[in-house]
């Protein structure tokens, strides 16, 4: 992502900040339903208050951690294979939000 | 001195001091320690979207994981997912107000530190306990 580190420095900082409450919330779930069967999970998922953070975490997560890693290999991978990295690490988190979105919608039904 | 290098040749120019060679400070943990958080977070969520892909296709994928989970083997990875997850928090915390342009004196930067390490070792044995509790009862 060149000429646009002003836009992903401020990107990371605001998926930070939008996480944040996030985390606590998802944190605060899981330890409440550690011992929930599959039938009260998907009853808990499908509460729309519960589906909308989820679903919230799954996307503003998945930016997050593209942005990170883009910073990692911009640290650590020189020469050409950059961008290729960089193309890895999109499908990654890609593939990361595709799976989450799509298990959220059947479990949550 | 060094020769010249060969036309074509990429120069051996130094590295600068790593690791291994700064005297570790607290400030400068938490700050390798994020990234390498990161980077667990980063695995550890691609593997937690694997299973809820798993988890969608029916109970019978559901279920085994959660014996899994249950195991010792399994506490500990979750204990290190939720550590890590509350100190890359805790830490990004450190970095917002940073961008504020706060707390970044020496004295601040290494107190709020050592914050950052204990609060979340803290915290994650709190959340890991009261969930293995809440199973087991």
């Amino acid at each position: 992502m060149t000429h646009k580190g002003t836009a992903s420095f401020i990107v990371l900082r605001a998926s930070s900040a939008l996480l944040f409450p996030l985390v606590i919330w998802f944190l605060a779930g899981a330890v409440a339903h550690a011992d929930a069967s599959y039938g009260e999970m998907r009853i808990w998922l499908g509460a729309p208050l519960n589906a909308a953070p989820m679903g919230l975490l799954i996307v503003i997560g998945a930016f997050h951690m593209r942005l990170g890693m883009d910073e990692i290999i911009d640290d650590y991978a020189q020469g050409g294979f950059r961008g290729v990295w960089k193309l890895l690490n999109l499908f990654a988190c890609l593939g990361a939000a595709m799976l989450g979105v799509w298990s959220l919608y059947v479990l949550s039904a | 001195m060094a020769s010249e290098p060969a036309p074509g040749k990429a120069v051996d120019r130094p590295l600068s001091p790593h690791l291994q060679i700064w005297r570790w400070t607290p400030a400068m943990a938490a700050s390798i320690t994020h990234r390498a958080t990161g980077i667990a977070l980063y695995s550890g969520t691609i593997l937690f979207a694997l299973w809820a892909f798993a988890a969608a296709q029916g109970e019978a994928f559901f279920a085994p994981v959660g014996r899994v989970l249950a195991s010792p083997a399994g506490i500990l990875v979750l204990f290190g997912y939720t550590w890590a997850l509350i100190f890359h928090s805790l830490n990004g915390l450190r970095h917002l107000y940073w961008d504020m342009g706060r707390g970044l004196d020496v004295k601040t930067a290494t107190m709020t530190a050592w914050y950052a390490f204990a609060a979340s070792a803290i915290l994650a044995i709190v959340v890991v306990a009261t969930g293995v509790a809440a199973r087991g009862a």
